[in-house]
């Protein structure tokens, strides 16, 4: 069977395809792609059977070894807190480590088993972190404050559903953002997230058919509870002596933020309640911008120095304060209210103390609960507030448990989709080419699919998936029209009969398109991949696959 | 003669027999079967079906109010999806009485039998909805062992009627692009009327047996619109601009080929209902509306659209 331009450009395809699928290095990833050319042109020149099945096997042994043997060795950096020492070393997200102290890491195993080895430790030490992209060396006595994940072997990305991860759509109530505010929102709202230090998060701004905007938000690795209370709230903060304002959130008033070195932030103690449960406090250390300090010289010089407390009682150890506490306010919430001490008196102090607490069950309950507002206040008192209020109108989360197993079962019933429609074919064929023929197209279309999502980096999530069946299913469908037309025995060429069969897979294209065209808009795009890949799945299929399959067919009826 | 060549493989015959002396096992039916005289009244069969469902849906619409069974993530509140050994029954039996409008869904994998998943849906809010599972079960729920879907009434109507709009439009795109490669007027508002009938003869079938629609659902019926009318499209070109042997011919030929397209597809949707059932609820609900749509496109393409493409070339000569 001789190599037809249409059966190149299929051959190409499926190159490319398996090129931006695998998650190896550039060199392997080209030598993948050669191979791949070379090996099905080979195929198609060599006429004895049997070293074309040795061949073929050749093929997927290589295919194989270079998965198996290039899968990049190291842990990818998923997440950085800001601000902290590995950050400002250089760290980011997506670098790779390979090796910490010159011990190799291959797995999030070693990374744990090495870090845990090293810290918490009282002194500083000499860590060196070394990645794809360069070494890294820092003396620190704490915990790098990165999260890192295996590397994964395909460029594939599956959605919340199957991934697992927590999704917000947020709007502000009664508004309509202009675009530039559209886009204050999604920095604001990102940049939440970051100083949160949360990996994989996706903030976007859709929109749907009724013309409403909303911020799309997808994480990894929270829960609804904490993405609602980072995302949905408008995050005002102030700080108030009376009516007055000291400072608000936000870098105009705050310089900076103490957050993760233990001598200026962390939780201070943690105590049984009267009723049983725990309450711990947590206090952390901010700088205060010129202006905002001068602002407090000015509202603490009019406060009278006072011995005792509105009630009359003296103040414990004999301390003197001002007459006006310092409260700290979230979203017209009072979080917690702070003497002032009297050498604060008309002082520009720039450096300021914020506390508040946390209550739960247990102890550990009201630590976690207190660890998590102050990182929450620190959040806001760094991003500053929204102009206004949001609401949250749609929450979800997925656990990342369930979506391994539907991951699973899918590629398990892909397969026996894929099983069952071979035998179909073979049974009414009884044609080892034709059967094999239509089952390399399938296979085609779904690789070339796979490998236009991998590069357009699209998140598969469960419908996409069942877009990519459908998209093979009327593939089928349109083999078995090509193939009834091209072995019917009416007194035509083998030409009209297959280009008759085109009209009726050129029509059903357009059909299908036609109708799955709406759902781009509809929803707020959220099945906009169920859309997509089954689109991209029947133009894969009458661009690159089908006419090749008309030809491939021409030569075996030949 | 073309729709012989793949039965005969084993059957000698000659080719210049009339089609209705065949020996062949299928062809066999039809030997005593006077398709002329009968066309005409196989089209009355899809019509019984489809006045049913008509009726049925109607009546679906004086009991709720609307079309369809809408779930959470169309009419807005909740749905929990929990996994993991827990006393469902006990759970399912305690949140009804708590909650008026709460449904359930058990998620299992139909090879082990093992339960994978258990889905509560109510119009609740998350946190009281959770505070409640989490009492009866007397655990925690965390990202781990549960999935949380909330969707806003207002956000979620909004949603209904996009995707009923966006279908609407698929609906008319579809109908155009018959329009335009078939440029008559009958012949094409036969396929686009049995592309009518294949959405709602499932609609009727799912609000039958209560299974509430998701948006993925709705997404589904979207998809069915295109993928239905393939057989239509084959069964009108064949009928219409093939060359040669008799009408007759054309369309049984038409009617092998697109048989064993759609009971292909068919045959590739079931698995997921009784080999590997452990799949996430969108996806089983795209691949049953689908299963559905296919069947329902048997009858209106082979006995609707067949007898009025039959009955339009009988009219205009073509034979």
């Amino acid at each position: 069977m001789k190599l037809t331009w249409k059966i190149w450009v299929l051959v190409f395809a499926l190159a490319f395809a398996a090129m931006s699928v695998l998650n190896i290095p550039i060199m392997y990833n080209i030598l993948l792609g050669i191979l791949i050319i070379s090996i099905l042109a080979t195929l198609s020149f060599v006429q004895e059977k049997s070293t074309r099945i040795f061949l073929l096997i050749l093929t997927g042994v290589a295919i194989l070894a270079i998965i198996f043997f290039t899968a990049q060795q190291g842990v990818v950096i998923s997440s950085v807190t800001v601000d902290s020492t590995a950050f400002n070393e250089g760290l980011k997200k997506g670098m790779i480590i390979t090796a910490i102290n010159g011990n190799a890491i291959k797995s999030t195993e070693d990374y744990s088993s090495q870090i845990s080895s090293l810290f918490p430790t009282a002194n500083k030490t000499k860590l060196q972190v070394q990645t794809t992209t360069g070494n890294f060396i820092f003396l620190t006595n704490e915990t790098p404050a990165i999260s890192v994940s295996s590397i994964s072997k395909t460029n594939l990305k599956t959605g919340l559903d199957l991934s697992g991860g927590a999704r917000a759509m947020i709007r502000p109530v009664n508004l309509t953002l202009s675009s530039s505010e559209m886009a204050d929102l999604i920095s604001i709202t990102s940049s939440r997230l970051n100083t949160f230090g949360i990996s994989d998060v996706n903030v976007r701004s859709v929109s749907d058919l009724a013309g409403n905007n909303f911020v799309l938000i997808e994480v990894a690795g929270l829960t609804t509870d904490e993405l609602k209370d980072l995302v949905g709230q408008q995050g005002k903060f102030e700080a108030k002596i009376g009516n007055e304002t000291v400072f608000i959130g936000g870098e105009k008033d705050i310089a900076s933020v103490c957050r993760t070195d233990a001598t200026c932030a962390g939780i201070r103690e943690c105590l049984p309640s009267s009723d049983g449960s725990y309450y711990c406090s947590f206090s952390f250390t901010i700088y205060l911008s010129p202006l905002a300090a001068e602002r407090h010289a000015l509202i603490t010089n009019n406060l009278s120095v006072n011995s005792t407390d509105e009630n009359g009682t003296l103040f414990a150890g004999g301390g003197k304060y001002l007459s006006e506490r310092l409260n700290l306010i979230v979203d017209d919430k009072l979080v917690d209210t702070l003497l002032i001490s009297e050498g604060l008196k008309g002082s520009s102090t720039t450096q300021i103390s914020i506390s508040g607490s946390g209550t739960g069950a247990t102890k550990e309950d009201a630590y976690n609960a207190a660890k998590a507002n102050m990182k929450k206040l620190q959040t806001i008192l760094i991003t500053g507030s929204l102009p206004y209020k949001l609401e949250i109108v749609k929450l979800d989360s997925a656990s990342p448990v369930l979506g391994k197993e539907f991951t699973k079962n899918i590629i398990y019933l892909g397969l026996i989709v894929f099983a069952i429609v071979s035998t179909l074919l073979f049974i009414k064929y009884r044609k080892i080419k034709i059967t094999l023929a239509v089952i390399l197209t399938m296979f085609s279309e779904a690789l070339i699919t796979l490998g236009i999502a991998a590069l357009i980096k699209w998140n598969l999530d469960a419908p996409s998936i069942a877009g990519i069946i459908a998209g093979m299913g009327t593939g089928v469908n349109d083999q078995i029209v090509i193939i009834d037309e091209s072995i019917s025995e009416e007194q035509e060429n083998l030409k009209d009969k297959i280009k008759r069969a085109f009209f009726i897979i050129v029509g059903a294209f357009f059909t299908i398109i036609a109708a799955m065209l709406p759902l781009f808009w509809a929803g707020a795009g959220l099945l906009r991949g169920f859309a997509l890949t089954t689109i991209i799945g029947v133009t894969v299929g009458i661009l690159i696959t089908r006419p090749a399959f008309g030809d491939i067919i021409k030569r075996i009826q030949e | 003669m073309s729709e012989e060549k793949i039965e005969s493989n084993n059957i000698e015959k000659s080719h210049e027999q009339h089609h209705a002396s065949h020996t062949n096992g299928k062809l066999n039916l039809f030997k005593n079967f006077d398709y002329n005289k009968w066309y005409k009244f196989m089209f009355i069969i899809p019509l019984l079906f489809l006045l049913l469902s008509v009726f049925y849906i109607g009546l679906t619409y004086s009991r709720t109010g609307d079309f369809i069974l809408k779930d959470v993530s169309l009419s807005g509140g909740t749905s929990i999806t929990i996994h993991g050994d827990f006393d469902y029954a006990k759970l399912e039996s305690e949140l009804k009485t708590q909650y008026e409008d709460i449904s359930f869904k058990k998620l299992s994998d139909i090879s082990s039998g093992k339960q994978i998943a258990f889905i509560v849906e109510s119009s609740a809010e998350p946190e009281p909805l959770k505070a409640s599972i989490e009492n009866i079960l007397g655990t925690t729920l965390t990202t781990e062992n549960s999935s949380t879907e909330f969707s806003g009434p207002a956000l979620s109507s909004s949603f209904y009627k996009q995707l009923i709009f966006a279908l609407l439009i698929s609906f008319i795109l579809m109908s155009i692009v018959i329009f335009i490669l078939f440029r008559t007027f009958i012949p094409s508002m036969a396929v686009i009327f049995s592309a009518f009938a294949d959405i709602v003869m499932p609609l009727a079938v799912i609000n039958y047996f209560g299974i509430r629609l998701s948006t993925a659902g709705i997404a589904a019926f979207l998809m069915l619109i295109g993928y239905s009318v393939d057989t239509d499209i084959l069964l009108t070109t064949r009928a219409l601009k093939k060359k040669g042997g008799t009408l007759n011919h054309r369309i049984f030929g038409a009617f092998k080929t697109g048989i064993f397209m759609t009971s292909t597809a068919l045959f590739a949707v079931l698995p997921a209902f009784f080999i590997v059932t452990g799949l996430p609820d969108s996806f089983r609900q795209i691949f049953l509306i689908l299963a559905l749509g296919l069947s329902a496109d048997i009858i209106n393409t082979w006995l609707t659209n067949a007898s009025i493409i039959k009955w339009y070339c009988e009219k205009h000569d073509i034979k």
